[in-house]
């Protein structure tokens, strides 16, 4: 059996080289049969997109897409440099 | 006293799927800032395409826009491809080069590109050994080289410096502390607190934290949207 550390390793792998995804900071963790996404993206689709690609690097995992989508609605506070 | 108002923003990561979306957040801009400075990582996989996605969100805003490109952006090969659509929208792309933008009577100096990695003083990479290496490192150096001389020969008021790599290391706290030399390098403080600057921005570095300081006391922000958790943040310098 593969060491859990490795499919995650291979699954965030996929997340960042699948030219559908191409997504760097997503967490990957593995517990038993179970893989957990974690992390933020712009869009929803984007997130419904790494949980297909991971879903497919390790097909006998059930998949946890944890994944926030950030809303950038509003801008963020003014800072004064002095 | 009046005040330079900078918006900042990067790694927005635009598509197709979320074409509009990011435009809409910037209604209003011109009332809260005199630039907005865009710190790499527009697109998801640097397609031309998604750098057309960029471009028509960044088009005829009411403020200058000057951006610099991120790791990103490189990865289809279509950089220069997505900076010259970004420039026929009106944006100033910095590759390592400089532009000074008159606002409101200042005369504003932006030094920037895309920077790289290698790590941080005590624990990077040097130019030793395979040529895989040497070349990864020399990559950074050839950079940081080219901001130093940018910073010294520009004629500008205030001097802000444009990265999408981090010059340090307390804006990538948060980051797991075995990646970080794929996050920035020292060698781009260094070279600021040379020529001098009043602030530097950067992205890259999605878990990471927004305020930090390079050795020589310029002030650093990681501008990285999903740091932020806005769609901009506004830094303002006082008038000299």
């Amino acid at each position: 059996m593969e060491a859990p550390q490795y499919v995650a390793a291979r699954v965030q792998a996929a997340l960042a080289e699948d030219r559908r995804t191409h997504e760097l900071g997503i967490r990957v963790d593995v517990r038993g049969d179970q893989l957990f996404l974690r992390g933020q993206v712009s869009g929803a689709e984007q997130r419904e997109r790494l949980g297909e690609v991971a879903r497919e690097a390790a097909p006998d995992l059930h998949v946890h897409n944890e994944i926030n989508v950030v809303e950038v609605g509003r801008p963020g506070e003014v800072e004064h440099l002095d | 006293m009046t005040e330079l108002r900078i918006a900042a923003v990067g790694d927005i990561h635009l598509g197709e799927d979320v074409r509009g979306q990011y435009r809409k957040s910037l209604d209003g801009i011109g009332d809260r800032a005199d630039i907005l400075m865009v710190a790499g990582d527009l697109t998801r996989h640097g397609t031309l395409e998604e750098g057309r996605v960029v471009a028509d969100e960044l088009r005829d805003l009411p403020i200058p826009v000057v951006a610099v490109l991120g790791n990103h952006d490189y990865h289809s090969d279509m950089q220069h491809e997505i900076a010259s659509e970004l420039r026929d929208a009106g944006v100033i792309v910095l590759n390592d080069d400089s532009a000074v933008i008159e606002c409101d009577g200042t005369r504003l100096g932006v030094v920037g590109g895309k920077g790289f990695g290698g790590g941080f003083a005590g624990k990077c990479a040097s130019e030793f050994g395979e040529r895989e290496t040497k070349n990864f490192v020399r990559h950074t150096r050839l950079i940081a080289e080219s901001w130093q001389h940018a910073l010294k020969e520009i004629d500008a008021d205030r001097r802000v410096v444009l990265s999408h790599y981090s010059p340090i290391k307390e804006t990538l706290e948060g980051e797991p502390l075995e990646i970080y030399p794929f996050l920035g390098s020292y060698l781009l403080a260094e070279a600021v607190d040379t020529a001098g600057a009043d602030l530097i921005l950067h992205g890259h570095a999605h878990r990471g934290t927004e305020k930090g300081m390079t050795s020589g006391g310029i002030r650093v922000r990681n501008v990285a949207l999903p740091v932020l958790g806005a769609a901009y943040a506004v830094y303002c310098l006082a008038d000299e």
